[in-house]
């Protein structure tokens, strides 16, 4: 007998059994949540044109993708990553009238990471956009949302942590700190190491003021408290028009009663650049990265030909299900089939009490004696 | 309150690492017991466990949350490229990581030829020779006694860490360039930095005031 291959490539995996009816239950209650603030689906295509992406990654990562050819020789590409589809899409067909636009999708995406990390090369993702809406009410809908989205899986020890990315914007801004500086710093920031920023800093010869400006980025962390020492430090208007929106923000969450999830943390950037105003991520117990990710991307949509102000987050669904199941999180599990048996006598009997037990929404499974 | 737990790497480093934590406040002497064989020291006092991992693994140990803190030398982070925060330069535990093989092949480097380089870290040797030299280069992974590469003419250079240099001067070889400086480095689980920001934060200004 030939060899048979049967088992999957590095990255993607079968899902099935109880496992596979857990997730599409836990999916479908964030969905709701989703539709209960009246979002509305979109699906795009699992496979754009290059360009799409090319405005948001940069070069390492496009190293990431999997890119393919058409006949004509266009290159093509497996998406990474939703948002800019739908932002391809919006300014295309949705945003016509100026009304606030609000979105949810779900699918899989895709990114060819380097094997024997343990991350997946393919992921479910489900995520909201909120277009043609700039206002701090709609930043504080979509964590607010996300809080939901989150409690519907079973989740309740978890932690946002919010930033803006303007207020490290406007300290480099004011620092008059290059791009590609500019994003080696960011680099390190987001990964925490600050004295590699201290010490690239010092190597591109910024003034010590504002060395110690942006370090300080790492000591505004905490509840609405740290954004009163961030609002001390800032002398330029763009980081304190971000600070200033951030504790409105607080406000409304405070509305929403969601507060005590919320950390504030300065140093939240992300290596997107498109992000234009408040950045967010949820942590969670057994997870190794977040969970969710977001944040507000004013210039994205202009990229497309459409100039309008938008926000989104997507939940990785695999890694939340990974987080709920460490921490022992019961799920709801689907009811078992009912099982009707029938032999080939009482098949005719057998089949109307299946076909009725069915027309009272059970689930019932015809087997032979 | 959650146990908070350290992933250290075995060897040169633990005993200063253990020198600095008991300046701030934190013992664990089990853990420098040679003779003990237990695997997880406890103290219960301030909740915290500790653990020893071969080095680079330490990295793979915080990145899943399984240590939420780890000591480790900067050349295992750099070559393991893991997702967790570097948040402090403990300073101790200094060498260098470097392009090393007989004198004679120095000039090997200058020519940007095809040559052979034999590491234990073939992330950093790539990244060194094709970004940084724009050299093309066959790397060759070895697990361990990497300075007999040259040696046997497996391979024309090593890159390795050197500390004093005396291991390459027994066996002929010398240092020929230097990639960069390299000291112990305290990482933090990702999650476990967001979720107890006040334990861990206090702690590394603990640690920082004492180095």
């Amino acid at each position: 007998m030939s060899k048979v291959l049967l088992h999957t490539p590095d990255g993607v995996r079968d899902i099935y059994g109880e496992e596979c009816s857990d997730k599409k239950i836990i999916a479908e209650k964030i969905h709701g949540k989703m539709k209960s603030f009246g979002y509305q689906d979109i699906d795009t295509p699992t496979f754009e044109y290059f360009d799409v992406f090319a405005e948001e990654i940069n070069t390492t990562d496009a190293k990431e993708l999997y890119k393919f050819f058409d006949k004509e020789g266009n290159t093509l590409v497996l998406r990474p990553d939703f948002t800019p589809s739908i932002a391809r899409c919006a300014s295309k067909v949705l945003l016509e009238n100026g009304t606030p636009v609000r979105v949810c999708y779900e699918g899989k995406t895709f990114l060819n990471t380097s094997n024997l990390q343990g991350k997946l090369k393919e992921n479910y993702n489900i995520g909201v956009e909120l277009m043609n809406d700039d206002s701090v009410m709609a930043d504080a809908e979509m964590i607010a949302l996300l809080v939901s989205c989150l409690r519907s899986a079973g989740l309740s020890d978890f932690q946002i942590s919010v930033g803006d990315a303007g207020f490290y914007k406007g300290l480099c801004i004011e620092a008059g700190i290059d791009q590609e500086t500019e994003a080696a710093i960011r680099e390190q920031i987001t990964s925490k190491n600050y004295f590699a920023a201290e010490s690239l800093m010092n190597e591109r010869n910024i003034d010590s003021k504002y060395i110690d400006q942006i370090l300080k980025v790492s000591e505004f962390i905490g509840s609405d408290d740290a954004l009163d020492k961030a609002e001390n430090i800032a002398n330029n208007e763009m980081s304190l028009n971000a600070v200033k929106r951030l504790k409105k923000l607080y406000k409304v969450l405070t509305s929403y009663g969601v507060q005590k999830y919320i950390s504030f943390d300065l140093s939240v950037l992300s290596k997107f650049n498109y992000y234009t105003g408040v950045i967010f991520s949820a942590y969670t117990y057994g997870a190794p990265d977040a969970i969710a990710k977001g944040g507000r991307y004013d210039n994205l949509l202009g990229k497309y030909g459409k100039d309008a102000p938008a926000i989104g987050f997507v939940i990785i669904l695999d890694d939340l299900i990974s987080a709920c199941k460490r921490q022992g999180i019961e799920f709801e599990h689907e009811a078992s089939a009912i099982s009707v048996t029938y032999n080939e006598d009482n098949f005719d009997d057998a089949l109307k009490k299946a076909t009725d037990l069915r027309q009272q929404g059970k689930n019932v499974c015809l087997l032979h004696e | 309150m959650r146990y908070l737990t350290f992933a250290l790497g075995k060897g040169r480093l633990v005993e200063s690492t253990m020198e600095i934590l008991n300046k701030c406040g934190i013992t664990c002497d089990e853990i420098l017991d040679k003779k003990t064989r237990k695997l997880i020291f406890t103290n219960e006092e301030l909740k915290l466990k500790f653990f020893l991992a071969k080095g680079p693994d330490v990295p793979t140990y915080v990145e899943y949350g399984a240590a939420d803190i780890g000591i480790v030398g900067a050349d295992t982070i750099m070559e393991e490229k893991r997702r967790v925060y570097e948040v402090l330069d403990l300073g101790f535990g200094k060498c260098r990581m470097c392009v090393c093989g007989p004198a004679e092949a120095k000039k090997l480097l200058e020519h940007r030829e095809l040559i052979r380089v034999a590491s234990k870290y073939p992330e950093i040797a790539k990244d060194y020779f094709f970004n940084q030299k724009h050299q093309t280069v066959d790397i060759i992974k070895l697990n361990g006694s990497v300075e007999l590469g040259p040696i046997v003419n497996l391979s024309d250079v090593i890159v390795d860490i050197v500390e004093t240099g005396s291991t390459l001067r027994e066996n002929g070889l010398e240092v020929l360039e230097e990639i960069c400086p390299l000291s112990a480095r305290m990482i933090v689980n990702q999650v476990s930095m967001q979720m107890e920001t006040e334990r861990i934060r206090k702690l590394i200004n603990d640690i920082k005031e004492n180095l």
